[in-house]
């Protein structure tokens, strides 16, 4: 069973349409990347799902269920822009009245444990409003954790965290999902990071969704490359553009030649005419460089 | 029900540890005590209006009842409209505008307006309300928990009023002379404004709900709101009030807030919640 399924979904502020005919699969158990510009309607998705939003039109099922059934919406934990959390109160209290309103019995002790899994249970009394960044997110995480449940929707959880709590969101994220089965619907700009967790991707420009893909076929789509040093890199690099179609000077310095061809062969290339190579090597490009190409595509189109 | 009472339960507990809360508290409690002892202070004072050369004098309270209520409003007497009869009465009634009949508990529906759309805004700005819909929380539990802690704040504030009223009255030196109205249209009239109170906290939630995270936006609407209902106050809940009046203002309290919840409950049921 799939845990969201959008069809057609529309969505306009005043002329501005915000979400354009939307289409979204997102299997049971998956951990969906879902990606887009600023403004391309990532967090109005996200609120149309969660019943924030009224939409235009279009359906919204969650877990086979329409997403105003009680049942279906009763299993989500949410982290969309703040925690909503009250500055005056201390994390603890304000876990305690998410757990209450969430109906959950021996809710002291299931908060204790959604501090402990985000690393917080020793900043429990701290007032929110005295919380850096970084910690709100993880309440915010913490708090979306409560109640088990089924399908997480997080918007941008892992900004303003430090690289070590990037690292826990992670473990979470992953433990979660093997061991509870749970699905988790997040939004990110670092795809860096999202790219070390994510099963499935979501690419989503000016409100429609413009394509959707697992891990693997991304993968798959992702183009290899060969990059290498030289010595003098202006001489290289005009070598290699008269012999290889596309070739690039990359932003970490180096010299990426995407044409299908070995190392060898470019290395062979390269002695003929005197160059001297310092490293050499192969990759595939990484989700960022892929999503960033294709929005240039779209661009061009 | 469970659901909704652990709507209230948050809510009243978030309302005892608002800061807010105790600063409206204090404010209730100071203004009657600075108005009396001001007032007294001021008395005979003469002042001229420099364009018109119209000069005012300064009256003093009478009574330090005063502050709470006049005798007269819209006595009511099993169903029948009592007008007052004496020319006096209606001047203390509505339409005199000077400082004692504009400057007295009466304020406090306008300070519950702050206090309740400054309420309802924190939850829409700080997300609770969000969390609180994701979950499928009734609307109707949600705009029935947030009148009635508007209701049990502005019944606070106006219980901290009247002890002001007491303090300031024995500061000033003013008598506790009730009058006609003795002290059960006293204990009377403090009944009738709390129930009355339910009508207004309806309204300003409703404010509230439609203004959402513009708290300043629901302020000017519930301010705007409460203006136009603020001479009904001293006409429904006179010094002299009697059963009638408690029961009217009940009544009415119970379904102005039943009808204004609904009207309430359509507003979040039908636009956006973020």
């Amino acid at each position: 069973m799939n845990a969201i399924e959008i069809r057609d979904l529309r969505k306009s502020f005043g002329s501005k349409q915000a979400v354009r005919g939307l289409d979204m699969t997102v299997p049971e158990g998956a951990i969906y990347g879902f990606i887009g510009e600023n403004g391309s309607g990532k967090s109005t998705t996200e609120k149309l799902l969660c019943g924030l939003m009224i939409p235009d039109g279009g359906t919204v099922r969650l877990f086979g269920r329409a997403c105003t059934d009680a049942e279906a919406r009763s299993k989500i934990g949410v982290l969309i822009e703040a925690p909503g959390c009250f500055p005056n109160l201390s994390l603890w209290n304000n876990m305690m009245i998410h757990a209450a309103d969430l109906g959950i019995e021996n809710a002291g002790r299931e908060v204790a444990r959604v501090l402990k899994t985000v690393r917080m249970e020793g900043a429990a009394s701290n007032k929110f409003k005295n919380c850096s960044l970084g910690m709100k997110q993880r309440i915010g995480i913490a708090m979306a954790l409560l109640g088990a449940p089924r399908l997480l929707v997080l918007d941008e959880p892992i900004n303003g965290l430090d690289a070590d709590g990037m690292r826990i969101m992670r473990e979470v994220l992953t433990d979660i999902t093997k061991s509870c089965k749970c699905t988790v619907l997040i939004s990110s700009h670092i795809l860096t990071e999202l790219e070390k967790i994510a099963t499935h991707y979501g690419i989503i420009r000016g409100g429609e969704m413009i394509c959707e893909m697992t891990a693997e076929e991304l993968d798959a789509s992702c183009r290899a490359y060969t990059a290498l040093k030289a010595a003098d890199m202006n001489r290289t690099k005009l070598l290699l553009s008269s012999r290889y179609s596309r070739v690039e000077e990359a932003e970490d310095g180096y010299i990426r030649i995407y044409d299908l061809t070995t190392a060898e062969d470019i290395a062979g290339y390269l002695y003929e005419n005197g160059v001297t190579i310092q490293e050499i090597g192969q990759s595939k490009i990484n989700l960022e460089e892929y999503y960033i190409d294709l929005m240039n595509e779209r661009r061009v189109q | 029900m469970n659901r909704y009472r652990t709507m209230l339960r948050t809510d009243m507990r978030r309302l005892f540890t608002s800061r807010m809360f105790y600063i409206m508290l204090g404010i209730a409690l100071a203004m009657p005590i600075a108005i009396l002892v001001m007032t007294s202070s001021l008395a005979g004072t003469e002042m001229k209006n420099q364009q018109t050369g119209e000069v005012t004098v300064m009256e003093n309270f009478n009574s330090a009842w005063e502050i709470i209520g006049t005798e007269g409003g819209f006595k009511l007497t099993g169903g029948e409209t009592e007008k007052p009869e004496s020319s006096d009465h209606a001047a203390a009634m509505a339409m005199n505008m000077d400082m004692r009949s504009m400057c007295n508990i009466n304020l406090i529906f306008f300070m519950l307006a702050v206090f309740v759309c400054c309420f309802v805004g924190d939850d829409f700005r700080s997300g609770y309300a969000k969390n609180l819909f994701t979950l499928r929380a009734k609307k109707g539990d949600y705009v029935l928990s947030k009148t009635l802690v508007g209701f049990f704040a502005g019944a606070a504030m106006l219980i901290m009023f009247f002890i002001g009223a007491v303090i300031g009255g024995g500061i000033s030196g003013l008598s506790f002379d009730l009058g006609n109205a003795g002290a059960d249209g006293l204990v009377m009239c403090m009944l009738a404004k709390i129930f009355l109170m339910g009508v207004f906290a309806a309204i300003y939630v409703l404010a509230g709900v439609f203004a959402k995270k513009k708290t300043w936006l629901s302020i000017l609407l519930s301010l705007g709101a409460g203006m136009l209902l603020f001479m009904m106050i001293p006409m429904m809940t006179p010094l002299d009030s009697n059963m009638m009046n408690v029961f009217m203002c009940l009544a009415g309290g119970v379904l102005f807030a039943l009808g204004i919840g609904q009207g309430s409950r359509l507003i979040l049921k039908k636009t956006d919640l973020v």
